[in-house]
């Protein structure tokens, strides 16, 4: 950092600091590497306590114990949505994102994920399913999953 | 027991069960998993499971180590805090054995018959280095334009101890020597060496005097105490060990505005603690200590605070093998940060565990020669300010 200063346009010192850390480099975790692992190859995993099925993992129960990987099927629904109509700078998007909170049914837990729907047909238990990247494209991240949706209905 | 004239408790407060993980320089865990493992090996140790735990303390230091904003949030799963009354507290680097202090007082005060206290670290996810997260603990106008490090700052308090007491960097580097030797018996540790004072002389220069062999390691792990009220830990534990003394103070922030070669701010918080636990002469009733080692210096600089040597005394009863493990008063008996790690708050916290595993006799390896009956552990936070000390006995 340098000892720089300058004057603003109000004619006022002003000192200016700088982030010094650049950037962070997490760790997944134990269960989390098993969770990225499984989005590389188009599935979900969750922790396993007793007869409860945790998603996302925690490597650890509630009760403290270790938990097991176990493999979260579905069928998901939709617990809660929302719409967003403007960027984090406040400029109109194009289309209107759908986020929600979407919850398997064998199991405790949920994901947030964008939904690909109409706005407007979206509604609470709603039955939707993930849509993977092409497995080429994966690299272990929650993006691996490029939305949820509407499952078809038979 | 110990009488506490200066002060009214609903209960006395033992430590009944501890767990450390791994000091490592890159743990694979998140930061909650390493607050789950240590409570874990916490609660298991105490014969406890998480349904026994009323309340929960959590200690970590900067949000920015982690990367995780509100953290004490972010481990309260892990840290078994969920629906139970939980609450963090953070005073820097004073944190690891602030967390006892408040794991104390939420027993004492007869809120709480048990208390899970976790404190965690994990130093490693900032780039490109977690120096980087102390740029913001400097005054931004008159200090941060001048691009300080911290170890400027020690840098600057080692040389003025150096001054006013006369010391040679050869001495100083024999607590490094020390610690890193006492570490080869931790399991935990990171830094565990067999090195010669020469090794730490011609160590890499990093801001003189300091060199590297002279400075703890950055390090994630995280460590967990049980605290539980006088009738609770009679019932889980033949062998209780008591916490007879806590104490903390804050100095000014602005370090310029202080004796550097003096750490008054431990001096305080150790007069708060031995009052409690009715010590008046520490320098004969303390059997081993656990004073705060980021850098060897500081490690006589604690003990100085700590009255456990008079001023610039320290240095001599160091080459005397004074505080050796089969010394007179052993000290930093675990390796200390400079040995086992420096994960901020854990290590302040592994200090204060190894109170709990000295005065059981359960160190192994590392148990002192001497019978103990009474030990101290000490942490520092921040600009060199935040003193606390806990007193333990069996």
């Amino acid at each position: 950092m340098n000892a720089q200063w300058s004057k603003n346009p109000w004619n006022v010192y002003k000192f200016p600091g700088r982030m010094e850390v650049e950037k962070y480099v997490y760790t997944p975790g134990l269960h989390g590497l098993e969770f990225a692992k499984a989005l590389k190859e188009g599935r979900i995993v969750g922790t396993k306590c007793g007869d409860t099925v945790y998603v996302p993992p925690t490597t650890f129960c509630p009760d403290m114990s270790r938990g097991e990987v176990a493999e979260v099927l579905g069928p998901w629904y939709i617990e809660s949505y929302t719409i967003v109509y403007e960027s984090l700078d406040g400029k109109p998007l194009e289309k209107p994102v759908v986020i929600a909170v979407i919850a398997p049914e064998d199991a405790e837990g949920a994901l947030v994920h964008y939904v690909d729907a109409d706005p407007d047909e979206v509604y609470i238990g709603m039955p939707v399913e993930p849509v993977f990247k092409p497995p080429e494209e994966r690299s272990g991240n929650i993006l691996d999953i490029l939305h949820f949706k509407p499952t078809a209905q038979s | 027991m110990v009488s506490r004239p200066n002060i009214h408790v609903k209960s006395k407060v033992a430590v009944v069960g501890a767990g450390i993980t791994l000091f490592r320089r890159r743990m694979l865990e998140t930061p909650r998993e390493l607050a789950w493992e240590a409570a874990r090996q916490a609660l298991d140790s105490a014969g406890l499971t998480l349904r026994d735990i009323d309340c929960v303390v959590i200690g970590s230091a900067p949000d920015a180590f982690d990367g995780v904003h509100m953290k004490g949030e972010y481990l309260a799963d892990g840290s078994g805090g969920l629906f139970k009354p939980t609450v963090r507290v953070y005073v820097g680097g004073g944190t690891g054995v602030f967390v006892p202090i408040a794991a104390w007082w939420h027993v004492a005060s007869g809120l709480c018959r048990t208390v899970l206290a976790v404190a965690e670290e994990k130093m490693s996810h900032a780039r490109p280095h977690p120096q980087g997260v102390f740029a913001y603990i400097w005054d931004p106008v008159l200090e941060r334009p001048l691009g300080p490090n911290l170890l400027w700052i020690f840098a600057l308090e080692m040389r003025r101890y150096m001054h006013k007491c006369n010391v040679s960097k050869e001495t100083i580097a024999l607590v490094s020597v020390k610690n890193k030797r006492n570490a080869l018996d931790h399991p935990a540790a990171q830094a565990a060496a067999n090195i010669t004072v020469e090794d730490v002389l011609n160590s890499e220069v990093l801001v003189w005097p300091v060199n590297r062999l002279d400075v703890s390691p950055v390090s994630d792990g995280a460590a967990a105490l049980v605290l539980a009220s006088e009738n609770e830990a009679r019932r889980v534990t033949d062998s209780p060990v008591w916490i007879e003394g806590v104490g903390w103070t804050l100095d000014n922030t602005h370090w310029y505005n202080r004796e550097l070669g003096y750490p008054r701010y431990v001096q305080y918080a150790a007069r708060m603690a031995y009052k409690m636990a009715g010590i008046e002469r520490p320098w004969r009733d303390i059997d081993f200590a656990e004073p705060y080692d980021p850098f060897d210096y500081k490690e006589l600089h604690h003990i100085e605070g700590l009255m456990l040597a008079r001023p610039c005394e320290a240095p001599k009863l160091l080459e005397e093998g004074w505080f050796d493990r089969s010394g007179e008063l052993p000290t930093s008996p675990s390796g200390g940060l400079l040995g086992v790690g420096n994960p901020i708050a854990a290590a302040g916290l592994m200090k204060a565990a190894e109170l709990f595993w000295q005065l059981r006799y359960e160190a192994g390896a590392r148990q002192v020669k001497k019978p103990v009956h009474r030990g101290v552990a000490q942490a520092w936070g921040d600009l060199m300010q935040a003193g606390t000390v806990v007193v333990m006995g069996n």
